[in-house]
């Protein structure tokens, strides 16, 4: 690789954090993917105006993915580019990675990474530790995550171009997020112990709240996702009639 | 109060853009965001509390793809500075209200950014896309996502900072209670976050576990 290519390898690699910033109902990613991948693009088609914007066009089509997995597609298509691969082998790649890459980044970070990291940030919180030193503590340990499997996708993806199923299959990320879900888990049981014990001013929560609150995990666990917003709405509900209760009185 | 509003603004349109837009290094958790909105008016540990109640309402939030999700960067800076402005009990309710309320109108306002962001994304089906176009739609979109963060952060602590004092002084319970009642609340997202792990059959040891250890924990430390 030239060094004005890897120059501008990197420079996709620095606008991928950008990648979601379009994002749109009718190409989702597309426009963002063009946006990141435009480096490589100048520098495999200079010269050429015209068969820069077909390029262009090309990769601003319709794509979705996961944004931090996005990465992987962009080295992969970066590094594709830059063979002077045929545009059919290109688009078929894109379309094939689409699917697996937001499902494996969903389950992967989303359901997994970030509330355990969340989790630990809380359960510091709760024990004592101020919420400067929790929150730094979650964004350190986050973020460390979240860069390395940035970079690391986009090196593999640079490294092994449209044949990423096999290195994919082998890397163990399900696996990955298997242990992280357990440790989440258990960093869960911990926090409700915590919250409803000592509550987050760090004092002793009543104990008709804290009965009230094991019945809300127990019903959460039980109904999912729709006792979020409902329990939500009651509590908006009741400090309003909290606040009417006061005011008349 | 022009000062914080300013802060409120700045800080919105950052952690606007952290959301979806740019970077996601999660500043913009409401745990995060509110700590550093409240620690830059000066009330960190308020500011701290109604983010951890906030982000045990947005923890089991999965932010995928094209659905709809509560925003809660912007929100957890309004949230911060209605607490800030009465602090105590009332100021925790007041500000996890008008946070949770807020959170809605950031997914709101994210949902019509998107729908406006398809007008001017250049369209590579019907017209010509260039480098200029698609750089200038991307940038275009950035902006627009920072104006959206800073206006609903500034309007949601303008609110807060004008009201939150008047209510604060018919509010009645103490803030033993007040931490009660929201702790009581925010218990139920944690339930749907077990299942998001992959459910209490699969996770209940793990779980009963730490249920264990952090009972152990909240008696003696």
């Amino acid at each position: 690789m030239t060094r004005g290519a890897r120059m501008a390898c990197w420079s996709v690699f620095l606008r991928s954090f950008a990648i979601q910033g379009s994002w749109n109902y009718r190409t989702m990613l597309g426009a963002g993917f063009a946006f990141a991948l435009l480096p490589v693009l100048r520098e495999v088609y200079r010269g050429n105006e015209d068969a820069l914007n077909e390029a262009t066009r090309r990769h601003s089509n319709l794509f979705n993915s996961h944004p931090y997995l996005a990465t992987m597609a962009l080295g992969a298509v970066a590094a594709l580019e830059l063979d002077r691969a045929a545009a059919q082998l290109i688009e078929r790649f894109k379309a094939a990675m689409r699917g697996p890459l937001g499902a494996l980044g969903d389950r992967l970070v989303w359901a997994g990474w970030l509330p355990a990291s969340l989790l630990l940030a809380l359960v510091l919180y709760c024990v004592g530790t101020s919420g400067w030193l929790a929150a730094v503590v979650f964004l350190g340990l986050y973020n460390v995550g979240h860069l390395i499997l940035r970079l690391w996708g986009f090196r593999l993806g640079l490294q092994k171009r449209n044949l990423l199923g096999e290195p994919l299959r082998h890397a163990g990320l399900a696996r990955l997020g298997d242990r992280i879900a357990g440790g989440g888990a258990f960093l869960l049981g911990a926090l409700v112990a915590l919250l409803l014990i000592r509550g987050v001013v760090d004092q002793p929560v009543p104990y008709g709240f804290s009965l009230l609150g094991l019945l809300g995990v127990v019903l959460g666990v039980w109904r999912g996702e729709a006792v979020r917003r409902q329990t939500a709405v009651a509590l908006l509900v009741t400090a309003f009639a909290i606040l009417a209760y006061g005011w008349a009185r | 109060m022009a000062a914080d509003l300013v802060v409120a603004a700045l800080l919105g349109g950052l952690l606007g853009l952290d959301g979806t837009s740019f970077g996601q290094f999660m500043v913009s958790r409401p745990f995060v965001a509110a700590t550093l909105a409240g620690a830059l008016v000066g009330a960190p540990v308020y500011g701290a509390a109604v983010g951890a109640v906030l982000e045990l309402f947005q923890l089991c939030v999965l932010p995928v793809g094209g659905a709809r999700f509560p925003e809660s960067g912007p929100a957890a800076v309004a949230a911060a500075l209605t607490a800030a402005a009465a602090p105590g009990a009332a100021g925790l309710a007041l500000g996890v209200a008008l946070g949770l309320v807020w959170e809605g109108l950031g997914g709101a306002s994210i949902t019509y950014l998107r729908l406006l962001n398809s007008r001017f994304v250049p369209d590579p089906i019907t017209g010509p896309v260039t480098p200029r176009h698609v750089t200038q739609a991307h940038l275009t979109a950035l902006s627009l996502d920072f104006a959206r963060g800073a206006l609903l952060a500034s309007t949601g602590a303008t609110l807060g900072l004008l009201v939150a004092p008047h209510l604060a002084v018919v509010w009645p319970l103490d803030e033993r209670h007040t931490a009660g009642m929201l702790t009581a609340a925010a218990a139920a997202p944690m339930g749907v976050l077990l299942r998001t792990f992959g459910g209490w059959q699969r996770w209940r040891w793990l779980f009963l576990a730490g249920l264990a250890a952090g009972t152990v924990a909240a008696v003696t430390l």
